[in-house]
């Protein structure tokens, strides 16, 4: 530990090193944005990664077929056009002409059958064939036409194809780098890549030659800043710093240390609103979840404001439907109509209804069985919190609950054993699909039991393309769910990133991803 | 000399060999595999179940963990360190660059820790109970106590938001100072106290009073008679803390974006890529039982009493 003396002779030590150093954002000549990574990306190969970092990243690089307007509804992007055969299994896409990659190949038809022939080859093991399950071959009809043919009419198949990790790679860099191809990504987007410091920094540069085919974007040309990094900042603290000093131009925050920027006008604060997070709890349904009465008023004594208050610190919204706000087909009123809003009195009538009355040590009792019960969830500091509201909301209905967490790839396996009552749960997923995946009896974790009339609305789900149609399905599946009480849906979270003032357009589109070419500083 | 090396790392094998077969036996007893862990909280296994089965073949994880075993430490011993499931690279390109990162970082800290620790526990002892040594102590005490996250983020809160000194984002060489004077501070605590209990008890001895005795400075005194003893005892406490100072660095790195093996073990534990933690703590390992090595070998050299070859 060092004394005055040898922290001021360290430091002066340092000082000439430091000045070889490149100055801060502002005073660079460079017109250069930089952003916040929490994590180091696994790699920039599109189509091999699943991760949310690596989305991020592929953001910047890749345009994508088509994108998601602002009514849920896809558009035109690389692709002008689109149709689906009678049997709904086949999408036919023709590509606008002239889309050139980085490296100055063009997209074509036979670069997007590369594409998808490297996602399908069981050689290449690609993570990205979990979730595109249902597609079988993509086949060149001309140099600007290909068809994708699915085992199935499968409705999530436009939305998986507007997130960025379906970007197309150029055929020509991937064959040129090889295994290295994740390391120096050539996609058609705004930013082309520069080069990647593992762990540090990844940068990019403005792609000259872009041009924006998003009729939503303000700018229509090259993007305006001429280099992009982005800095792996995995510390919340680091990050925090960072963007006091200038160093960051916009980072994603924890609520917690959003809540001590907002009053400094020298930031901005963008809230994405169009978040498609669900935090939610859910049955294991053995003795008593298997009886509706115990199900039904632990979902009347879940105060979901409480939750949403301390795990995030009311950033976000409440949840009374199964689906999140964010995802195409949320239906308000079949969220007012089945939901279970916060009542501990009603709560409290149902478990004396069904025969649990209060014991000698504060819990209830029916048949000589406390009301005692097993909560497990994943090692994090908003689900610690949310677990502490949920015990407390429970001890006042008189249920006592055993709380243990461990980290995702313990704690989700762990749900196929028993040894467990409920769980706190935590899904993302852009698509209505997430409620067929989870709840589709026997359901994700194999604990509900069967049941041919959800089963048939939940592949609906699944199955339905028509618009009109899916709608109508995904909220008759929401009201299943929510009528048999399978699940307590909690809160979604909001997305909240810290922008210095200056920092323009920096705005979410429906898939919460930015449209970095229009993002610039006011002083350019 | 060269017979005593040659016998420690061949009794360092087996040590090895252990600690490989049983962190593959923790991951084969834990009920998830990499693939699993991958889509967290996006895909069911359900959904996923053809992907998962070809990713599971790919990569040997449909096998018994003996016969994965028996695999691995036949490619390992061809050194092949087999290829990443979540990063999708051989691990030992993965692995090199970090590693050399990782002793750059530990180097620089040990050598801050020595400069720093050492003469101040010398000090300390030879200004014994005065405010210089409870000062000084004090000090180290809080140095032991403060954990390295925590000290980390008061440096960049003092160097890069209050002085501005230097970025919170550093590039190139500057990116080792924060990290390096971070684990270095905190390795300079148990190093004074050792130094200075060290000093202490030598110059209760007979031959340092037969020295004062024949009207030698003090300085002399302690720089000649004594310091060679105390170096013996901080040499023991060097090869211990380096285990210390890479389970710190794994901290450290993180904080700092050090692009460390310390940074990629903590991921690759959580994403429970085998092939990347196997060859993280095999390094680690290697590493711990290097620095000691090369410990025993300096006490050879720098006392005379001690012959290996006897």
């Amino acid at each position: 530990m060092p004394t005055r003396r040898s922290f001021m002779a360290l430091s002066a030590l340092a000082a000439p090193s430091l000045a070889a150093l490149p100055r801060r954002a502002g005073a660079a000549p460079l017109k250069e944005l930089r952003y916040r990574l929490t994590e180091d990306p696994e790699s920039l190969h599109s189509g091999q990664s699943v991760s949310l970092t690596v989305n991020t990243c592929l953001n910047f690089l890749h345009d994508r077929l088509i994108y998601i307007d602002n009514e849920g509804k896809p558009q035109p992007w690389l692709a002008e056009s689109w149709s689906f055969s009678e049997d709904n299994r086949q999408i036919t896409f023709t590509l606008r002409p002239g889309t050139k990659f980085h490296d100055g190949t063009e997209l074509d038809a036979a670069a997007v059958k590369f594409h998808f022939d490297s996602i399908l080859d069981p050689k290449m093991a690609s993570p990205v064939r979990g979730q595109i399950s249902a597609l079988e071959s993509c086949e060149v009809l001309d140099p600007l036409r290909f068809r994708l043919t699915f085992s199935r009419p499968f409705a999530a198949a436009m939305i998986l194809l507007s997130s960025a990790t379906y970007g197309v790679n150029s055929p020509t860099a991937v064959q040129k780098a090889g295994r290295q191809y994740g390391r120096r990504p050539v996609g058609t987007g705004p930013y082309m890549f520069k080069s990647w410091s593992a762990g540090t920094e990844l940068v990019l540069v403005r792609n000259p030659h872009y041009r924006q085919l998003r009729p939503d974007a303000v700018n229509k040309g090259a993007p305006y800043a001429d280099q992009i990094t982005l800095s792996v900042l995995p510390e919340e603290g680091v990050a925090f710093s960072a963007l006091q000093t200038g160093e960051l131009s916009a980072a994603e925050l924890q609520t917690d240390t959003v809540e001590r920027l907002r009053q400094d006008k020298r930031f901005a604060v963008v809230i994405d609103e169009k978040a498609k997070n669900i935090l939610f709890l859910e049955f294991s349904f053995r003795p008593p979840f298997d009886e509706r009465a115990m199900r039904d008023a632990i979902s009347h004594a879940i105060d979901r404001e409480a939750i949403l208050r301390a795990s995030y610190s009311g950033y976000g919204a409440i949840d009374l439907s199964p689906l999140s706000r964010g995802i195409p087909g949320y239906d308000q009123a079949v969220a007012d109509q089945y939901g279970t809003p916060y009542d501990p009195a009603k709560a409290k009538a149902l478990l004396d209804e069904a025969g649990w009355k209060p014991g000698p040590e504060g819990l209830r009792v029916k048949d000589g069985k406390e009301a005692k019960f097993a909560v497990r969830s994943y090692a994090n500091p908003v689900t610690d919190r949310a677990l502490a509201v949920i015990q407390s909301n429970l001890a006042d209905l008189g249920v006592g609950i055993s709380i243990s967490t461990a980290d995702w790839g313990t704690f989700y396996p762990s749900l196929l054993r028993e040894g467990w009552d409920m769980d706190l749960n935590r899904w993302t997923y852009s698509d209505p699909l997430v409620l067929t995946n989870l709840f589709r009896p026997p359901g994700h974790r194999r604990t509900l039991p069967e049941d041919a009339e959800l089963t048939r609305i939940l592949t609906a789900v699944d199955s339905t393309l028509d618009p009109a149609e899916r709608q109508k399905v995904v909220s008759e599946a929401q009201k299943a769910i929510l009528e048999r009480r399978l699940m307590v849906p909690i809160l979604t979270n909001h997305q909240v990133t810290i922008t210095q003032a200056g920092l323009q357009n920096y705005r979410f589109d429906y898939l919460n991803q930015v449209l970095h070419g229009d993002v610039r500083m006011s002083d350019w | 000399m060269s017979r005593y090396v040659l016998r420690r790392l061949l009794m360092a094998l087996p040590v090895v060999i252990g600690i490989l077969l049983v962190t593959f036996m923790i991951q084969a007893v834990i009920p998830t595999d990499a693939v699993s862990a991958m889509y967290e909280g996006q895909t069911t296994e359900e959904e996923a179940a053809e992907a998962i089965a070809a990713m599971r073949e790919r990569y040997g994880l449909d096998q018994p963990w003996y016969i994965q075993f028996t695999r691995y430490a036949g490619n390992v011993l061809h050194g092949d360190f087999g290829e990443s499931i979540r990063l999708r690279r051989p691990v030992s390109e993965e692995i090199g660059y970090r590693f050399i990162n990782t002793l750059q970082l530990t180097g620089a800290a040990l050598l801050i820790g020595i400069l720093v620790g050492v003469p101040m526990g010398i000090l300390s002892a030879a200004k014994k109970d005065t405010w210089l040594d409870l000062g000084a102590m004090t000090v180290g005490l809080l140095g032991i106590s403060m954990p390295a996250f925590f000290f980390g983020l008061l440096l960049i809160l003092v160097f890069a938001v209050w002085l501005q000194w230097i970025p919170v984002v550093p590039r190139g060489g500057a990116a080792l100072l924060l990290p390096a004077l971070t684990l270095g501070l905190i390795e300079a605590a148990p190093l004074s106290r050792i130094a200075r209990s060290a000093m202490i008890e030598l110059l209760r001895r007979d031959h340092i009073r037969a020295a004062r005795s024949r009207g030698m400075g003090e300085m002399s005194v302690i720089l000649r008679h004594a310091l060679p003893g105390t170096l013996l005892a901080v040499m023991t406490v060097i090869g211990l803390q380096f285990g210390n100072l890479l389970g710190g660095a794994f901290i450290i790195e993180v904080i700092f974006g050090w692009r460390g093996i310390g940074e990629l073990g903590v991921k690759a534990i959580q994403w429970r890529d085998f092939a990347l933690t196997q060859a993280i703590i095999l390094i680690s390992a290697g590493a711990h039982i290097g620095a000691n090595l090369v410990v025993d070998v300096l006490y050879a050299w720098i006392d005379p009493r001690v012959d290996y070859d006897t």
